[in-house]
Parts: structure tokens; C-alpha cells; sequence
């Protein structure tokens, strides 16, 4: 069988008069770990939410999950192949983070909370009140979630983002250890992406965009052509030329 | 971190201890003191009204909460049971029925305020201030409506403004008819314990994982519509109740809807029993509009967690 677990199809994203992604035709699989890179603004969150199904501002082409398009799953069906991960959560209400992750649940045979927690180092934090973490804790927490509902799509958007630099590490091996799932996410850390990624969609502005291996993906000129900066390479290190 | 397993369960005892306790004062207790004939006739069926109507509000709250996903929301200050007072007299004066016309008028002020507060909700999932003046705008509406029915229509079948403005418990009729249909609410709520939790945490958060949001929220705005409708019809607007017992409880520890449910409705029940029975004795001979007695409680309670939640 080949049906790909993410695939798009001339999709075409705009938000405020601006086309942010024009004819998108790429697919992702199981095993892959996507990074969706591109200055700010330019539509990765808006890209991660249309393909998770969540309402964009406008939007043609189609999005499709295991070969079926996203319009045609029910919302239970959904659930169970396609997980997202918001930038930040707006929490409302108590609600203990042991709890959340048991809510999360869609899939039952998935790793346990207490398994998830341990691997992102945020265990301690099983009996907390989700209102009361710091920023990269309740980051932390959300990609438990994230997991915890056992979807083999699994889209992030950021999920470094309030990370200090050890625990992006942390969170790029754990992201390493769902090897059976398919990734997408979005990142600026040049080093951190070439770390963990194992392919790279850019996303250049104008509504263009480039997809391949994450080793030819991350070239002095591509990464000058996403990010208007010029780049080199030292010791395996990315760095910025002024 | 929230009540769980024994302390959850001592938490729960103590509040059907409570209740139980305010029940038996407020049947005991009063002018008349202990006379059979007053307690059966009078008293006891009061009580009963004032039980079942707090128990319809605070369910009512509980659901706007969910609803709105946002920790303030009440019947009575979002405006719905002012709605609801509106629609009882529209139908009294037409002759029509005055739970049917609560019932509609509670379901028209949710439905405008869902319609008002549709840009407030989308854009951030709770849209908190702009709701609730919002909603304070169409409860100060429904109050100017309701006034001007009483006024141009002096008629001495309709019970006084009190009555339909802040509410009041004398004379009041039908609690079993109330607790009947808050036990329905509460047993509704607890079959859908697990989704309504998932709503908590967000309409997108609960759509990512599987429910059906936008029924789940229809159920929720009609349910909570008509229990308001149904709480006015009985004993008119009473303010608060829907929005302090389940804030209480939440600060207590109680955080499941499995839990939220059951209490929420025995600790509304509490409240206005207890409320009512203030009202009773404070001033006795006189008696005070229960009503009003609840908005002196609940109004700066209201100030001190809309403090809290700013912080």
C-alpha cells in the first residue's frame, strides 16, 4: 500500500489579500520528520492548521489524510490520524495535566501519560493545575497531549518555541524516539531543524515553496533565499554572515 | 491540584451534610415557629421552590460556563433570565403560557448573545470582557423591557417588578416539578461528562479530538436556556446562584464534570435555601425579596473573581 499519511494537492492558502502558499503538491509518510521553515508571517502556522483541517482564512486545492480528504472524515475518525499542537494554549479553566493527557486520549494502545511526561522531563508536573506552568512547561505539556492521542499525523506548530536551549534538545530526541509517526512541524533554529529534521518545506513569502531532503534542503542559498540573510557552515554549525 | 479520591469523597459528604442541615432549618425555622399545618402548606413547599429553582440556576450556570468557556457566565447577568422575564409577561399578557414564554424568551436572549458575542468567541475562544458586557447590556434591556410591560399594563393578576426583576421566592410553587428537571440536567450532563470536559479546554481543542462541538453547544445553550426559563417561571429572576456555586466549587478543588454535575446542583439548592431563609428571618416580621438578598451576595462575589481572574 502507498497512500501517503498527509498529502496536498494544488493547495492554495491567502490571508489578507496576500497568497501565502500558491499550488502546494507535496506529501508526507510515516518515519518522516518535515520542517516547515520561513520568516514570520509568512503562513507556517496558517499551512499547519489547513492541514490539520482547522478553519484558515481562505484556502483552495485539497488536503488529504491516508489517501482520503479531510472533508470526507468524520470528527471521531479525524481525531485518530491527525493530532495538532497549537503555539499556545488558552487555558480557561483548572484542570490537572494528568488529566488533560487522559482527555487527550483517541487511540487507546498509545503511550502511557506517565511515559510522555517522563521523556519531555516534565513529570513532576502530572499533578499540577495546567493554569499555573510556565510558558515551556505548558509547551511541554501540550506536546504530551499532542502524543497522547495516538494520531499517526502528528502537526506542531513551533513546539520549541518557549523551550530553554536544553530542553529543545530534550524535545528534539523525544521527536526522534516517534519514529512510527509522521511529523510535521515549524521551527527557526537552523541548527535545531538540521538536528532533527529529516526533510524541509520552505516557505519563501511570495507564495512559492521548496520541498526535499532536509541535507539538501539546508544550503547557503536556500537558506538565504527563506530568510533574505546570508549563511555558512563551521565546524557543522549553521551561522549568520553579516 | 484538584479533590480526588478520599478527600473528594469527605468534600461530598460534607456538602450533602450542609444541604441537608439548611433543608431541615429552613422547614423548621421562621415566623410561626412550629406548626404542622404552616410547615406542610407554606413552608415546606417554599423550601421545595427554593431547592429546585437553585438547582436549575446553578445547573444553568455550570452549562453557560461550558458554553462560553468562560468561568463567569451566569443566567442572570449574561442576561438570559431577564429574557426569560420578558417572555413570562409577553405571554401572561397575551395569554398564553407563562412557561412557555419564559422558556422562549430565556432561548432568545441566549441565541442574540451567542449572535452578539459570535466575533468575541471565534477570535479567542472565550472573548471574557466583551461577553460579559455583552450580556450586562442584554440584561439591562430585558430589565427596561419588562419594567415598561409592568408599567403600561397595570394588572393585578401579574405578580409585582420584584418578582420579575430580582426575584422572589413567596408563594412560589412547583419545586418538584424543578428538581425533576434539574436531576434530567444533571443526569444529561453526566452522559456527556467526557466531552464536556474535552469542551473546557477549547472549541478547537475539543473538535481536534473528535466531538461534535457545535452539537454539543446547541445542547448546552438550549438545556441551560430552558432551565433558566423554567427557574423564573417559578420563582422569577434570581441573580448569582449559577455563577457562584460552581466557582466555589471549583475553587474547592472540584474540577470534573462528573463531579461538577451532581454538586452544583445540590450546592444551588444550599445557597438559595439558605438565602431564603435569610430572607425569612433577617427582618422578621418582614420579608425580604430573596432575590435581592442573592444579588447582595453574588454581586461582590462577582467583583472578587472577575479580580482574581484579571490577575
Amino acid at each position: 500500500m502507498n497512500r501517503p499519511l498527509l498529502e496536498a494537492r494544488s493547495l492554495t492558502l491567502a490571508a489578507a489579500g496576500r497568497t501565502l502558499v500558491r499550488d502546494l503538491s507535496w506529501r508526507a509518510d510515516a518515519g518522516q520528520r518535515w520542517c516547515v521553515i520561513g520568516r514570520n508571517a509568512v503562513g507556517k502556522s496558517t499551512l499547519l492548521r489547513a492541514l490539520a483541517g482547522l478553519p484558515v482564512p481562505r484556502r483552495d486545492g485539497a488536503v488529504s489524510w491516508l489517501g482520503r480528504d479531510q472533508v470526507g472524515w468524520s470528527p471521531a475518525d479525524a481525531a485518530a490520524v491527525r493530532a495538532f499542537a497549537p503555539q499556545q494554549s488558552a487555558d480557561r479553566f483548572p484542570v490537572a495535566v494528568k488529566r488533560l493527557l487522559e482527555l487527550a486520549v483517541c487511540v487507546p494502545d498509545t503511550p502511557t501519560a506517565g511515559e510522555l511526561l517522563q521523556a519531555l522531563d516534565a513529570a513532576p508536573l502530572a499533578d499540577r493545575d495546567v493554569m499555573q506552568l510556565s510558558g515551556g512547561e505548558r509547551q511541554r505539556v501540550a506536546l504530551a497531549q499532542c502524543a497522547a492521542q495516538g494520531a499517526p499525523l502528528m502537526l506542531l506548530d513551533e513546539p520549541v518555541a518557549f523551550q530553554d536551549p536544553a530542553h529543545q534538545m530534550q524535545v528534539a530526541r523525544w521527536l526522534a524516539t516517534l519514529s512510527g509517526r509522521c511529523l510535521v512541524f515549524s521551527a527557526h533554529d537552523v541548527n535545531w531543524i538540521a538536528g532533527i529534521a529529516t526533510h524541509v518545506l520552505a516557505l519563501l513569502g511570495d507564495g512559492r515553496w521548496e520541498a526535499g531532503a532536509a541535507a539538501q534542503m539546508l544550503s547557503p542559498q536556500r537558506l538565504e533565499a527563506v530568510y533574505g540573510c546570508r549563511w555558512r557552515q563551521a565546524d557543522g554549525a549553521w551561522l549568520m554572515v553579516d | 491540584m484538584g479533590l480526588q479520591g478520599t478527600r473528594l469523597a469527605k468534600f461530598a459528604a460534607l456538602l450533602l451534610a450542609a444541604t441537608a442541615a439548611l433543608l431541615a432549618a429552613a422547614v423548621l425555622l421562621g415566623s410561626g415557629g412550629l406548626d404542622a399545618q404552616l410547615i406542610a402548606t407554606l413552608r415546606a413547599p417554599r423550601v421545595l421552590a427554593a431547592a429546585g429553582v437553585g438547582a436549575l440556576l446553578a445547573l444553568s450556570g455550570l452549562a453557560m460556563q461550558v458554553l462560553l468557556r468562560n468561568p463567569l457566565a451566569d443566567p442572570y447577568v449574561l442576561g438570559t433570565s431577564g429574557g426569560a422575564s420578558v417572555g413570562a409577561l409577553l405571554a401572561l399578557l397575551g395569554g398564553a403560557s407563562l412557561w412557555i414564554g419564559a422558556a422562549a424568551g430565556a432561548l432568545l436572549a441566549g441565541v442574540l448573545l451567542l449572535a452578539l458575542a459570535r466575533s468575541a468567541l471565534a477570535a479567542s475562544d472565550d472573548g471574557s470582557a466583551r461577553l460579559i458586557l455583552t450580556g450586562a447590556m442584554l440584561a439591562s434591556v430585558a430589565g427596561a423591557l419588562a419594567t415598561l410591560l409592568l408599567t403600561i399594563t397595570p394588572d393585578e393578576r401579574l405578580r409585582g417588578a420584584i418578582f420579575w426583576l430580582v426575584g422572589d421566592l413567596s408563594g412560589a410553587q412547583h419545586g418538584g416539578v424543578c428538581l425533576l428537571a434539574a436531576l434530567v440536567f444533571a443526569l444529561a450532563l453526566v452522559a456527556r461528562q467526557r466531552s464536556v470536559d474535552r469542551l473546557l479546554l477549547g472549541s478547537e481543542a475539543a473538535t481536534l479530538l473528535g466531538e461534535p462541538v457545535r452539537r454539543l453547544r446547541y445542547e448546552l445553550l438550549v438545556a441551560a436556556s430552558l432551565a433558566a426559563g423554567l427557574a423564573v417561571a417559578t420563582a422569577g429572576a434570581i441573580g448569582f446562584v449559577g455563577l457562584v456555586v460552581p466557582q466555589l466549587l471549583r475553587l474547592a478543588g472540584v474540577q470534573r464534570t462528573r463531579e461538577l454535575a451532581w454538586m452544583s446542583p445540590v450546592g444551588g439548592a444550599a445557597l438559595l435555601v439558605a438565602a431564603d431563609l435569610a430572607s425569612r428571618i433577617v427582618a422578621a416580621p418582614m420579608e425580604l425579596p430573596v432575590g435581592a438578598v442573592m444579588a447582595l451576595i453574588g454581586a461582590p462575589l462577582f467583583i472578587g473573581f472577575l479580580l482574581r481572574s484579571a490577575r
